[in-house]
């Protein structure tokens, strides 16, 4: 998957018209000028041959240096994965914390008014987009109520946190619809089950039964289907981060697109692939913890 | 709290201003010495009250910098950042004059050809060394000889460059060039100390060492940066801020949002229709400052609808400037008129304009090939309201002439590189200038041959034009110089090689904490007058 992802990214830069150089260089830039930073980029090679090198540079681990910035794509890269990573945790934490309680509700009240409730509150959220739904928390929260700044990455550790809050409940909403609906349905199946039965035999509490014994037992398609959508989450940091001023991968990628800084898109696209796989094969590692029934291998 | 633009900057305070600037510049020898006084005006004309020390200035900018070398430098982010570390030895200033800066003073030779500069004594880098001729030297040698910058061509007149006794520094020219001090005075003439200090270019750059207020406290490129006192600044006892840190923030919408909370003191690139609102805001006052740039519809005469006069005539009647203008700026820009921005020196309020008519717009077309109209294609810069707004409705104000109009908008990269290599039929895009000359702008747009863009890229080639275009560029006499002007103004009102659409200004918003701040009209802002209270 890596590898289509950076044949994809490469042909797909090389495609689109633009020139890195002419971005750089500014409208007074001459042809020769043009012409001679193509030739330190290599851009003046066939196409062929840059793909042959692009590979050789991948395969041995170097991403090389940014068109724009002058410096070396990692370090770039280095700079901006921390803001990333900590929204994708923080927005998959708080899927989690709101996806557990909605299903639970939604199945323990099958077909009635807090199910309906839920269930009709996912199909707003899918239908949602995430930039409307950041300036609307924006507005509230930041703005009215003054409790959280309304963007920007904050100073200090606590700054830190408090500016990612609302960035991670936008990026949350961009998920959570969908883990809520397939909770509740893992549930709905999961308590018609003979153990469930036995449970309730036994005396245990209600809450004990949905949370210990049914929620245990739905939560592994839901893990799985987090572990997919964490891609999606990753594609959607693009956007709140731009809402929100954090100048993670996303904003860089964005402005590296604009500015044709092939060596920093290949780069940011490349890592944000390989943290995809990584992160869908922790989550199936933690499904076969969950379940001893799941084997790997 | 708001202010408006008028007071700063009304025409008549334009003209004054234009003819002192040039009266120094062409009187170069006698009057050469007045300048330190003019610096310190401008210094106090700025802080009304008494300035007072301390804070940190946080700014949320829409542009990143990326790197910090003047000679390599073209976008925003990098020019309007590296301009706070180093600087030039003329600088212009927000009323859009040249006032000497690391120059105390100049003089010119009878014939244009010999520039002295008297450097400023007492100036001194940041790592507190002496500014010495030496450096000058380097500094405009190596940006000179960088031909492949972005704006090298500006230094393109200089032939030699010469230190002379302790202060002084002296430029033979190739030929007698009356827009040389406006070209010394970019920022890529900034001066930094000759060999890079003993270091590495590279490592220059990563902390450059310049004689401007602020030296590079912290950087993370794309992302934002902080700046410092220069504790060896000329200016003493300024910058009166103890930091200033610059955010990136990209999207207009959280900048708004951002001088609303209070968490930024400043912003640029305020959205026209966010104005209104934001000068209701309380604690925020909104400025707008007249800018060298100007929007232009740009016909492509390599095509034969395009070469026909009497069409691009035909099309420029039909457009209603001003009401485009109120339609889409909220009241900020101005509608457009000669293809120079009234903020530029030489500017003519005069030029015969082919005002809205759209019985003139059908007489025209009528007398054309293409009486009955035509299939065209318009393209735009994807993804900016403005661009999106000003094409639809030059698509309807061409419907009545039975020109039909698609729209193309296609990222910004790829933009350029279609109408730069011609294969478009119009487009839309700012001109800006860079300098406080017209001449980059005039030669830029109307010298097809050596001007660098084919007279931007529309192939206009109109041999009167480019002759007084390459006359005013050797004239130094401000009165002849303005008559050419004119005539070159006017000359292209009537050939309409371009729709001159609108003169937008820089819109700023800032705490009203914040005094001192003034945006010249390159864009440029100096902060080192900017103070809390």
């Amino acid at each position: 998957m890596v590898i289509g992802v950076a044949a994809a990214t490469f042909l797909l830069l090389h495609a689109v018209p633009g020139s890195p150089a002419r971005e750089v260089l500014g409208e007074h830039a001459t042809p020769a000028a043009v012409a001679a930073l193509n030739h330190r980029w290599g851009l003046d090679r066939s196409l062929g041959s840059q793909f042959v090198r692009y590979v050789g540079d991948l395969v041995t681990l170097r991403l090389g240096v940014s068109f724009v910035y002058g410096i070396s794509v990692i370090s770039l890269i280095g700079d901006h994965l921390a803001e990333t990573a900590a929204l994708v945790g923080i927005a998959t934490l708080f899927a989690v914390l709101i996806t557990v309680p909605l299903a639970t509700l939604a199945a323990s009240r099958r077909d009635r008014l807090a199910d309906q409730a839920v269930r009709g509150l996912s199909v707003l959220g899918l239908g949602m987009p995430a930039f409307w739904f950041g300036i609307v928390l924006i507005e509230i929260f930041a703005l009215r109520l003054g409790l959280l700044p309304v963007g920007g990455a904050g100073s200090g550790l606590w700054g830190h946190i408090e500016s990612l809050i609302l960035p991670g409940l936008t990026a949350s909403f961009a998920i959570v619809p969908l883990l809520v609906r397939s909770l509740r349905v893992g549930m709905l199946e999961v308590l018609g089950a003979d153990f469930v039965a036995a449970a309730r035999a036994n005396g245990l509490g209600e809450l004990r039964v949905l949370l210990w014994h049914v929620a245990r037992n739905a939560v592994i398609p839901t893990l799985t289907l987090l572990g997919l959508n964490i891609a999606y989450l990753v594609g959607s940091t693009v956007i709140v981060e731009n809402v929100f001023a954090l100048n993670g991968l996303g904003s860089l990628l964005l402005s590296s697109i604009s500015s044709r800084d092939f060596p920093m898109v290949q780069g940011i696209t490349l890592v944000l692939a390989i943290s995809v796989v990584l992160i869908n094969l922790a989550t199936d590692l933690l499904a076969a913890r969950l379940d001893p029934r799941i084997r790997l291998g | 709290m708001t202010t408006e633009p008028e007071p700063r900057f009304t025409r008549r305070r334009l003209l004054r201003n234009g003819a002192a600037g040039s009266v120094l510049l062409a009187a170069g020898p006698l009057l050469a010495t007045a300048p330190a006084r003019a610096a310190a005006r401008l210094a106090s004309a700025h802080a009304a009250g008494v300035p007072k020390k301390g804070g940190t200035l946080t700014f949320a900018r829409s542009v990143a910098p990326t790197q910090l070398d003047p000679a390599n430098s073209i976008i925003a982010g990098d020019v309007y950042t590296l301009d706070k570390i180093m600087e030039p030895l003329y600088l212009t200033s927000p009323a859009g004059q040249l006032i000497p800066w690391l120059a105390e003073s100049h003089t010119t030779s009878a014939d244009g050809l010999t520039w002295t500069f008297n450097l400023r004594p007492g100036v001194k880098f940041s790592d507190g060394t002496p500014l010495t001729p030496a450096d000058v030297v380097f500094s405009i040698k190596r940006e000179a000889a960088n031909t492949n910058g972005p704006l090298s061509f500006l230094d393109a007149a200089i032939k030699t460059i010469k230190a002379s006794g302790p202060n002084k520094v002296v430029f033979g020219l190739s030929a007698p060039w009356a827009p040389f001090l406006s070209d010394i005075s970019v920022f890529a003439n900034a001066i930094i100390p000759a060999n890079f200090g003993g270091k590495s270019e590279k490592a220059f750059f990563a902390k450059p060492i310049g004689t401007g207020p602020f030296v590079l406290d912290s950087f993370t490129p794309s992302s934002n940066l902080t700046l410092k006192p220069n504790p060896h600044y000329w200016q003493v006892g300024k910058p009166y801020v103890d930091a200033v840190q610059i955010n990136y923030v990209s999207a207009d919408n959280q900048r708004v949002l951002q001088i609303q909370s209070g968490e930024a003191e400043i912003i640029d690139q305020v959205p026209p229709a966010n104005v209104s609102a934001l000068k209701r805001a309380s604690g925020v006052k909104v400025e707008l400052y007249p800018a060298w740039e100007v929007d232009l519809l740009v016909f492509n005469e390599k095509l034969p609808q395009f070469a026909d006069r009497h069409v691009r005539r035909a099309i420029t009647y039909a457009i209603n400037r001003p009401a485009l203008v109120s339609a889409t700026s909220f009241g900020t820009a101005k509608p457009g008129g000669s293809f120079v921005p009234p903020s530029l020196e030489y500017y003519d309020p005069n030029t015969p304009v082919l005002a809205y008519s759209l019985a003139n717009a059908k007489a025209e077309l009528a007398k054309s090939k293409y009486p009955h109209g035509f299939h065209t294609k318009l393209l735009i810069s994807g993804g900016v309201q403005k661009w999106s707004e000003f094409a639809a409705i030059i698509q309807q104000s061409l419907a009545p002439l039975n020109i039909k109009v698609t729209i193309d908008s296609p990222d910004n990269a790829a933009f350029h590189t279609q109408f730069e290599s011609f294969n478009y039929d119009m487009f839309i895009d700012y001109a800006i200038n860079d300098i406080s000359d017209v001449d980059e702008m005039a030669s830029f747009e109307l010298n097809y041959k050596d001007g660098g863009s084919s007279s931007y890229w529309s192939s206009y080639n109109n041999p009167a034009v480019t002759a007084l275009v390459n006359k005013a560029e050797a004239e130094f006499d401000t009165t002849k110089r303005a008559a050419l002007y004119a005539q070159i103004q006017a000359l292209v009102a009537e050939d309409a090689p371009f729709v001159p659409l609108d003169y937008p200004p820089y819109i700023y918003a800032t705490s009203t904490k914040v005094n001192g701040f003034a945006v010249n009209p390159g864009g440029a802002y100096r902060l080192e007058n900017v103070w809390l209270s």
